[in-house]
């Protein structure tokens, strides 16, 4: 009985860990670019969240906006801010237009250089410390099961996190778009010689990547906590999830999001101080009988 | 989606490229003051996180140095010499701390090292200070092992440590709210030092201690924990997490409406890592050392003075952090004045017989250096949310002060042994 609890909570955490590695496994199976920008986007989802929630920067002209119901601003804070993150994301995408075809480092360098100046662009617009996005009371709260008291709030976000992996699903898998996206991830060259514009391809495809780490954000920050740094968080167990996973599996993400998100609720109710670590352990674990990840495709390198 | 070129090697080299890029960023974040005086300056190395857990409440303490400096020069400076400053970012990380430690003196050849949050850097700092008999003021670590095992000749700590916050409150919340309690440790040596105080307190105050739940240092997800803590049913949560855990635990205790289900007994609460927050955020009863809505004689013109030189800062009023960051920079400056010279054991003899008025320091009570373990010895005042105000900046109620020799901390007193002046290397700059 006392494992039970554990394990719910466990499953609730990995769709959120599915979901924060969603947008960064898009980017990289597609456009072959690890995106450490990935973090920022995240972080700067949620703060562009915060403000169109509370827009005290308009004033006395903001008063009326700010006398809708929270849910109202919540709900469009969630298409907007996302929408911005992604109009970035365009932007980001044609710096990085310029180290494809070159080697990796490339443009590891540039998405990591982003990831700086966009922390610090955060610091100094909102400043050094932690900031709070409000979430609708319908949502906040705890509910009782059995003796125990779960977070409203949590189910809430990995319910919209099944929804978002659904929606991604249902484009990559059945639309015409994401049969374009999936096949310029398998060969880009072929694309392109079937007339399809493979240019105007990858900023769609960079754009969405950066608006699902801003929904992540807006997702995931009410849990973690908003500061400048908040990326940072963000971006070490995407990578491990997508790595996990299989570099560009879709179905890997949410696997992989389940398992980590299952180990460290377990280890967090009996072996607290191994909470952290199990995740890594569970990379290497996997990382050794199976190198490319649990769906991923397998490489040159091996047998 | 599965067929792509991202391979092994280039993960591998993501990490090698990410460590050569954080490195080289460390080493490029550095500020200092300009302009010469006549006299050779005396230059105080900021050690103060910039980045990582504790940036925020690093800011804090760098703004609180800078402000003591400021005053010091707008008179002249010490001794006659003006005052400058270098700022490198210590990372909240105790490799990054030892580096810039050797840095400051070998290369900026300065005069005293100034600042921490961590207690891990603020000792590798230490450290690195003793091995060339350079003062440093730990102002913000809070750890009883800093005051304790980890003490040095060079470094002073300023800060209210963990074993007095519990002093000051585990007596009083077993008769208030229960005798079993239930300890939540982060996972390094300020969580552990700060909860075995705790377990001693309660244990010798009939209390039982009915477990710990560990907590890593980076922990997002307190899910968890918390259930862990329902499981447990405690009367009472000693919470001794800082950082961002803090703020992050924080957030999912206020989510749930937890806050008011246990007794929450937190340690120090840092003004930069409070502020902003919504007050149901603030659970439980919390321990600080100075609050700017004390009503003592000179906080008005102090925060004023904070106002009037911080105003890019998105903190509106000064907190516990500037406070020891000022203090401890400030009492540095003037022990050299009395002093009469730069001299590492004659400064450091000075200081170990400070005193401050309890109206210089607008506290309740005296303050005072222990000599033996030196740790400046304070008022400890136990606050909780003030839910009366809905003003942002009002956000404490105090609920009681302590007088600093009802709270000392002996067991760390104990354990402290400092180095013999004649095995620190003399050192004036």
């Amino acid at each position: 009985m006392n494992l039970l609890p554990h394990v719910v909570n466990g499953v609730a955490l990995g769709v959120l860990f599915g979901l924060l590695a969603l947008g960064f496994m898009l980017i990289v199976g597609v456009m072959e670019v690890i995106n450490l920008a990935h973090g920022s986007l995240f972080a700067l989802g949620a703060y562009l969240a915060m403000e169109i929630i509370s827009p005290r920067w308009l004033g006395a002209a903001g008063e009326g906006f700010l006398a809708l119901p929270l849910a109202l601003r919540y709900g469009l804070a969630l298409v907007l801010a996302p929408l911005l993150v992604g109009v970035l994301g365009m932007g980001l995408e044609r710096a990085v237009r310029r180290t494809y075809g070159k080697k990796a480092e490339y443009g590891l360098l540039l998405t990591f250089g982003a990831a700086l100046v966009l922390e610090e662009a955060i610091r100094i617009v909102w400043g050094p410390g932690e900031q709070n996005l409000p979430v609708p009371d319908s949502v906040n709260g705890g509910f009782v099961v059995g003796d125990l008291i779960y977070s409203r709030y949590r189910f809430f976000a990995a319910a919209l996190g099944i929804v978002l992996m659904a929606l991604v699903w249902v484009f990559l898998e059945r639309t015409p778009y994401g049969a374009r996206v999936k096949a310029g991830a398998h060969d880009s060259e072929m694309v392109r010689a079937l007339g399809i514009n493979i240019s105007r391809l990858r900023v769609f495809v960079f754009a969405f990547g950066a608006a699902l780490a801003a929904i992540a954000g807006i997702i995931l920050t009410p849990i973690w906590g908003l500061r400048p740094h908040v990326g940072v968080d963000a971006v070490i167990p995407a990578f491990l999830i997508i790595v996990l996973g299989g570099v560009g599996s879709f179905w890997g993400a949410v696997i992989a999001g389940q398992l980590v998100g299952i180990t460290v609720g377990i280890t967090g109710g009996f072996a607290a101080e191994w909470s952290m670590m199990s995740m890594y352990l569970l990379l290497i674990f996997v990382l050794t009988f199976r190198a490319r990840g649990l769906l991923g495709k397998k490489s040159a390198l091996e047998a | 989606m599965n067929n792509h070129q991202v391979t092994r090697g280039m993960q591998f080299t993501g990490a090698v490229v990410l460590s050569i890029a954080l490195l080289a960023g460390a080493s490029c974040k550095k500020s200092s003051s300009g302009g010469d005086g006549a006299k050779p300056p005396i230059v105080i190395g900021i050690t103060a996180d910039a980045s990582g857990q504790y940036a925020a409440s690093g800011d804090s303490d760098r703004r609180g140095v800078l402000m003591a400096i400021a005053e010091f020069n707008a008179k002249g400076g010490v001794l006659g010499r003006p005052i400058k400053w270098v700022h490198l970012d210590t990372e909240t990380t105790p490799a990054t701390g030892s580096r810039v430690a050797e840095r400051l003196i070998k290369q900026d050849k300065v005069a005293f090292l100034v600042g921490a949050m961590s207690s891990g850097v603020a000792n590798a700092i230490s450290q690195v200070a003793q091995k060339y008999g350079v003062i440093y003021l730990n102002t913000n670590s809070s750890s009883p092992s800093e005051s304790g095992e980890n003490c040095h000749r060079v470094k002073f700590v300023w800060d209210g440590n963990g074993n007095n916050f519990a002093q000051a409150s585990v007596k009083g919340a077993i008769g208030k709210f229960g005798k079993k309690w239930l300890l939540i440790t982060n996972d390094y040596g300020w969580g552990h030092d700060t909860s075995n105080g705790t377990r001693k307190l309660v244990t010798k105050n009939g209390g039982t201690i009915v477990g710990e739940i560990l907590v890593p240092q980076g922990t997002r997800d307190f899910s968890a924990t918390l259930l862990k803590i329902q499981q447990y049913s405690p009367d009472v949560v000693a919470a001794a997490v800082g950082g961002d855990d803090l703020k992050a635990m924080r957030a999912q205790v206020g989510q749930m409406k937890l806050g008011s289900k246990y007794a929450w007994i937190n340690n120090q609460q840092d003004w930069p890592d409070v502020y902003g927050l919504p007050r149901t955020d603030l659970f439980g009863v919390f321990g600080t050392t100075w609050y700017h809505g004390f009503d003592l004689p000179g906080v008005k013109e102090f925060v004023a003075r904070y106002q009037k030189e911080n105003a890019d800062s998105k903190i509106k009023t000064p907190g516990n952090v500037f406070y020891n960051g000022y203090w401890a920079t400030r009492s540095l400056l003037e022990a050299v004045e009395k002093a009469k010279t730069t001299n590492n054991v004659a400064v450091i003899k000075e200081l170990e017989q400070w005193k401050i008025p309890a109206k210089d320091r607008m506290q309740d009570h005296d303050a005072y250096m222990n000599p033996k373990d030196h740790q400046l010895q304070q008022t400890v005042y136990l606050a909780s949310a003030n839910l009366d105000s809905t003003n942002p900046d009002d956000l404490f109620k105090i609920v009681s002060n302590t007088a600093p020799g009802e709270v000392e901390d002996k067991d760390s007193e104990a354990k402290c042994k400092l180095e013999a002046y004649e095995a620190t290397p003399a050192y004036e700059p």
